[in-house]
C-alpha cells in the first residue's frame, strides 16, 4: 500500500511551516535537520504528493504516452488509449 | 477483486468488439482508418462543446445489492463497470475507442484496448486511496473531469491519426 511522504498522519499536521531556507538546527554546528527543517521538508513532500495524486495526473501522463506509443510501439497505443478512455469515466459508477 | 473484475469486464467488451470488427474487414482499410480518425475528431469537438451530439448510454447506476457479498460483490461490481456498458458513460473517449477498435478490425487491438479500459478504470480508486485525502480528491475530481475528458479526446485524435498514418508507410 502506498503511503504519502511523512506517513498517513502527515496530513493532520499544522500546515504552517517556516521558510525552506530557514537555518534551523544550525546551532552548535549541527546539520540542518531540526524540527523547522523537518516540517518544511514534510510540507514540500506533501505538496509534491498532492500534485502527484491530482486527478488530472493520469490523463496528462497517458495522453502524450498514447502519441508516443503510436510513433514507437504501435500495439501499445490501444492499451494506452483504453486506459485513457477508462480513466475519463472517473466518477461514473 | 474489484480491479480483477474491471479487467475481466474490459476484456469481455474487447472480445465482443473483436468479433464485431470482423464484420467490417471487407471494407477498405484506408476508408476505415479515415472514418475512425474523423469520429475521433468529432468526439474532440463534442467534448469541447462545439458539436452537440447525444450519445447512447445506460442511464443507471449499478445496484448496491451486488455488494452484499464483499468478495464476489467487488468482482461483480468491477466486472460491470469494466464492461463500460452497464452504467453512465460521461465522456466521449470510450465511444471513440470502441468505434476505432471496431473499424481497425484487429482482434489484438480490441483485446488490448479492453484490458487498457479496465486498467484505466482501476486507476481512479487507486489514486483516490493514494491521495490520503479521499474527500478532498473527490472534490478536486469534479473540477478536473472536463480537462481529463478533453485530454483523452485530444490524445485519441492525435494517436489514431499517427498510428494509421504510420501504418500505411
Amino acid at each position: 500500500m502506498t503511503v504519502p511522504p511523512g506517513g498517513p498522519a502527515a496530513g493532520r499536521e499544522p500546515a504552517a511551516a517556516g521558510p525552506v531556507d530557514q537555518p534551523a538546527g544550525r546551532a552548535a554546528g549541527r546539520p540542518a535537520v531540526g524540527p523547522a527543517a523537518g516540517r518544511a521538508a514534510g510540507s514540500v513532500g506533501r505538496a509534491v504528493w498532492r500534485c502527484g495524486t491530482d486527478p488530472v495526473g493520469p490523463a496528462v501522463l497517458l495522453g502524450p504516452l498514447a502519441v508516443l506509443a503510436a510513433v514507437s510501439v504501435p500495439v501499445l497505443t490501444w492499451v494506452v488509449l483504453g486506459g485513457l478512455a477508462g480513466y475519463s469515466l472517473s466518477g461514473s459508477v | 477483486m474489484f480491479a480483477a473484475g474491471l479487467l475481466l469486464g474490459g476484456l469481455l467488451s474487447g472480445l465482443v468488439l473483436a468479433l464485431a470488427g470482423g464484420l467490417v474487414t471487407p471494407l477498405p482499410l484506408a476508408g476505415r482508418q479515415v472514418a475512425a480518425v474523423t469520429v475521433a475528431l468529432l468526439g474532440l469537438l463534442r467534448e469541447a462543446g462545439l458539436v452537440p451530439i447525444r450519445l447512447p448510454q445506460n442511464s443507471r447506476q449499478i445496484g448496491q445489492d451486488v455488494l452484499r457479498n464483499p468478495v464476489r460483490g467487488a468482482l461483480q461490481f468491477g466486472f460491470e463497470l469494466g464492461t463500460g456498458v452497464r452504467t453512465y458513460v460521461s465522456a466521449t473517449a470510450p465511444y471513440v475507442l470502441a468505434i476505432a477498435v471496431l473499424l481497425a478490425g484487429s482482434p489484438a487491438a480490441a483485446v488490448l484496448a479492453g484490458l487498457g479500459f479496465g486498467a484505466g478504470r482501476a486507476i481512479t480508486p487507486l489514486l483516490r486511496q493514494a491521495s490520503a485525502a479521499p474527500a478532498r480528491w473527490d472534490a478536486l475530481l469534479t473540477t478536473r473531469l472536463r480537462a481529463v475528458a478533453l485530454v483523452a479526446a485530444a490524445a485519441a485524435v492525435a494517436a489514431l491519426a499517427l498510428l494509421f498514418a504510420l501504418s500505411r508507410r
